[in-house]
Parts: structure tokens; C-alpha cells; sequence
């Protein structure tokens, strides 16, 4: 207890590692990390999701290609490819950052152009087709009726990706980009004894910002979701979706709870 | 106002529509009736080209629906259309679902839209309701809300495709009634419904189709009650749950 209240000494280096005598690292660099990789793969993602959707066969199948390959390869495969490979192709000037930004981009658009097809599929076809019959355009269509309509069913899997990308930023220590994990394990090098304290405070550094996160996209979920008050309840519990025997409360949930057992092996 | 000629459309390997030809004049309420999978929607809906035509030709108020230099924005804007699932939009409210086309295709102001919008609601009975969502609404007010959207583009010809199928029996009579008003002002409608009485009541003529084919085209009475071919005949007495028509029935 008293290894890891020491750590706080260390806060400044954790939070934002070398800075301000070198570069700016620690968990803000987590944090920066993920927001230029959302920003990127969020534009990328998009449009590939999009024209993944086409009937031309020449724009489906490259997005198609492009999505199952980087959605089969491990993140630390890009991450090496992106630091060997982006030296080549912009001349030499490439940064560890700017690597680490590009790997995590071109990890994170093959998923979020997924969650973007996924979204627009599941807007049903009618509203498109009373759209269009009011005489608006396929453009203006997809602009007022299906993308924001699509943007809500898309929420939830956007902030759980977030959440994970963020969780994934760890990853690029390996090509020795100093944020938080890179930071810790600097710190507990340092002091060997106290290994475990410094994990622990990476751990708890990562957590606070992932449960920060899955909270404010909660509350965004329940101010966007109010179109559809059936089925987009944030809160909601529904013990009827469950596989558990019901709680005994009549004669009746005695047959339930035989209903459900799990069958004997024979 | 709308002609139809040797118009002909196949799904894959099935002929859905069968050389159609028909022509609807100004003002006039056609019915189209007859069992599923007959074609009465696709027929409905290649009238704004919701479904493209393989063959033949479709004249919407001088326009070809099959020539590619026809504005299918124009088109549809003098074509307004309600749909069985009503596809308001959810995530706007009634107001909304029925200023959005005439702002953004007419170009409209905000002010002269909501305007014309409030009018609409008043006419289906439903101005209370401006600012609800559609999910607070029943599926009858849903409904007629729909009708108001498509009537906020002033359109010249309406388009119903079983507009109360999907309601509850108590609901269908207040979405019959605004049906009923907009044609005695004189809208041309075609509408395809398994509401016998509104079809007698209301319709010029109606069309019996089948396996993609118009069977026969009469005025209610004529369809309903003395149908020539046999197949207009098994239908009409399975809907009717009754063999032969009674003569108090021809007099209405």
C-alpha cells in the first residue's frame, strides 16, 4: 500500500512522461494517441464502410480486402510493419508518434468501417424509399434520414471500440513510444522492488479514463436515444432474456427452474 | 395523368408485371385489388420508379418514367406516397417528417414550411400532436401523419400502397376518412387496399389483377358485384365470405 502511495511522486511521469524538459508522454499521450487515431479511422472507416456497401464491384471488393486483412492481422504486425514501412515511404523523417498514429489508424478504420455498414444496414429500407418518394435526392436521403438514424444505432459499438482502442494505445511502447505503459515500466526499473506498484498504477490510470468514457457515451446514448423508446434503454435489465431459472416465488417457478437445468450428460 | 403501356417487369426468372396497360385520368380514384403476390404493389410503385420498368412505358403528367433524362426528383415530388408501415421518420417529430421535403426539395422557409405543415395536421385532425415522436403516436395517427407528409409537397397524384393493413380494425376508419376527403377535392389517387367498402364508396374504377396481370377494370359495382372473369369471381367470394351477392348490396 504504502509502495503504491509512493508511486505518487512519479504522478508527473505517469501523466505526462518526459515532458516538459522532453517530448509530452504518459497518459496524455495515450489519450492524444487515441483521439488522432479516432479522428483518422473515424473519416477512413466511414468511407470505406460506406462504399463497402456499393454494387460496384471495383470499389466493394479493394474496401472488402482492406477490411479482412487488417481485421485477420494482429495490431502489433502494423504497428512493426507501419515502423519499418512509413521510413520508406515519406523519406526518412518519419516519428515513432507519427508510426504509432498511422498503425493505430489504419487498425482502428477496418473496424469502424464495419461498425458504419453494419449501421446504415440496419436502418430499415423503408425509410429510404419514403425519402425518396418525397422527391429528396439519394444524397439528401442518406444525409437527413439514414446517417442520423444510422449515427444512433452505431453509438454503442463506437464506444466500446473507443474504449478498446484506447486500451490498445499500450501496445505501441514496443517500438519505444513512451506513454503510460512505456512510462511504468520505465519507473519500475528504476526501483525493482516496487515492480508491482507501478503496474498497478498503470492499471489504474488506464481504468479511470475507460470507465470515464464508457459513462459520458451512456449519457450521450440516453439523450440521442429518445426516437426509439422501446428498445434503446441505456439501464435497462430484462430477466426474461435470461437462461437462469426464475427466482421461486409461486408454484410456478419451480416448473421454470426444472425447465432450465442444464440436461445431464449421458 | 398517368398511362401506363405495354409495361412489363420481371424479379430475376419471374414475370411480375405482364404487359400493362392503363390509363388513369385527372381526379380519378382507382382502386387495385386482388390476392397477394398479384403485383399491385410493384404496379404502385413503378409509377414514381421506386421500381424501374424492364419494358414498355410508364407517362406520369408528361413525363417518361423510363427515359434517363426524366428528373426523378421532379418526378416524385408531384407524387406523394404512403406506405403500409406509414416509415415516418423516428428520429424527427411529426412536424419535422412533414417539413423536411418541402424545405429541402421546394427550398421553402422554415416559417412557410411549419405553416403549411400545421395546416395539414388540422386537416387530418392531428394539430395537437406537432411536437410528438412518432413512437407516441398510435399507428392510425402515424398513418395520417404520413398522408400529411406526403401531401406538404402539394402533390398531383397520391399513391396508397395498403395504407390500413397494417392498422388495428379500430384505427382504420380515421385514416379511410382523410382518404375519403382528399378525393372528394379531387386528387387523383390510386390506391391499392383490401377495403371493399372504401373501394365502393370512393373509387372511379377499380382493377382486379393476378399473377402480374390486370384481369379486368370496372366501376366498383361492376368488379364487386358482377364480376365476368372466373378468377374475379372465386376472389371476390372468398373475400366476401359469400358465394352469391345479394341484390340489396348492388343498390348501394
Amino acid at each position: 500500500m504504502i509502495d503504491l502511495l509512493g508511486q505518487f511522486d512519479n504522478i508527473r511521469f505517469y501523466l505526462l512522461g518526459p515532458y516538459p524538459k522532453g517530448d509530452i508522454g504518459g497518459l496524455a499521450l495515450n489519450i492524444i494517441l487515441t483521439i488522432l487515431a479516432i479522428s483518422f479511422s473515424f473519416i477512413f472507416g466511414a468511407l470505406l464502410g460506406y462504399s463497402r456497401l456499393s454494387c460496384r464491384r471495383y470499389i466493394k471488393l479493394p474496401c472488402m480486402a482492406y477490411i479482412e486483412i487488417v481485421r485477420a492481422t494482429p495490431l502489433i504486425m502494423i504497428i512493426f510493419w507501419m515502423y519499418f514501412f512509413l521510413p520508406y515511404l515519406v523519406g526518412g523523417h518519419a516519428t515513432i508518434i507519427s508510426s504509432a498514429v498511422v498503425s493505430l489508424s489504419i487498425y482502428a478504420a477496418a473496424y469502424q468501417a464495419e461498425i458504419v455498414r453494419a449501421g446504415i444496414l440496419a436502418v430499415p429500407r423503408g425509410q429510404l424509399e419514403a425519402a425518396l418518394s418525397t422527391g429528396m435526392s439519394r444524397y439528401g436521403a442518406m444525409r437527413h434520414i439514414i446517417l442520423p438514424q444510422a449515427f444512433r444505432i452505431m453509438i454503442p459499438s463506437f464506444v466500446s471500440f473507443f474504449v478498446s482502442l484506447f486500451k490498445d494505445t499500450a501496445t505501441v511502447f514496443i517500438i519505444g513510444v513512451i506513454e503510460l505503459t512505456q512510462a511504468g515500466i520505465i519507473i519500475s526499473q528504476r526501483d525493482p522492488d516496487k515492480m508491482y506498484a507501478a503496474y498497478l498504477s498503470m492499471a489504474i490510470g488506464f481504468w479511470c479514463i475507460c470507465f470515464t468514457m464508457s459513462h459520458l457515451a451512456r449519457r450521450l446514448e440516453k439523450r440521442v436515444g429518445v426516437f426509439d423508446l422501446e428498445s434503446i434503454r441505456p439501464d435497462a435489465c430484462r430477466d426474461e432474456f435470461m437462461l437462469l431459472p426464475k427466482q421461486k416465488k409461486t408454484g410456478e417457478g419451480i416448473e421454470e427452474s426444472t425447465a432450465c437445468a442444464p440436461e445431464k450428460p449421458v | 395523368m398517368i398511362k401506363f403501356i405495354a409495361a412489363n417487369k420481371w424479379f430475376k426468372n419471374s414475370h411480375v408485371l405482364k404487359n400493362i396497360n392503363l390509363e388513369i385520368a385527372k381526379g380519378e380514384v382507382i382502386v387495385i385489388c386482388g390476392p397477394s403476390g398479384a403485383g399491385k404493389s410493384t404496379l404502385l410503385r413503378t409509377i414514381n420508379k421506386l421500381e424501374p420498368i424492364d419494358d414498355g412505358e410508364i407517362i406520369v403528367d408528361g413525363m417518361y418514367i423510363s427515359d434517363p433524362r426524366t428528373d426523378l426528383t421532379a418526378l416524385r415530388a408531384e407524387i406523394g406516397m404512403v406506405f403500409q408501415h406509414f416509415n415516418l421518420y423516428p428520429h424527427k417529430t411529426a412536424i419535422k417528417n412533414i417539413t423536411l421535403a418541402p424545405r429541402k426539395v421546394r427550398g421553402l422557409s422554415r416559417k412557410k414550411a411549419e405553416e403549411r405543415a400545421l395546416k395539414l395536421l388540422e386537416k387530418v385532425g392531428l394539430d395537437h400532436r406537432q411536437d410528438s415522436f412518432p413512437v407516441q403516436l398510435s399507428g392510425g395517427e402515424q398513418q395520417r401523419v404520413a398522408i400529411a407528409r406526403s401531401l406538404a409537397m402539394e402533390p398531383k397524384i397520391m399513391l396508397f400502397d395498403e395504407p390500413t393493413s397494417a392498422l388495428d380494425p379500430e384505427l382504420i376508419n380515421e385514416v379511410l376518412d382523410v382518404m375519403t376527403s382528399l378525393a372528394r377535392e379531387g386528387m387523383t389517387m390510386v390506391v391499392v387496399t383490401h377495403e371493399i367498402g372504401f373501394a365502393q364508396k370512393v373509387a372511379d374504377r377499380v382493377v382486379f389483377m393476378n399473377d402480374g396481370e390486370i384481369i379486368e377494370i370496372g366501376s366498383p359495382p361492376d368488379i364487386f358485384v358482377n364480376p365476368q372473369h372466373e378468377r374475379t369471381k372465386e376472389f371476390m367470394s372468398s373475400v366476401f365470405h359469400i358465394p352469391i351477392f345479394s341484390e340489396s348490396q348492388e343498390e348501394e
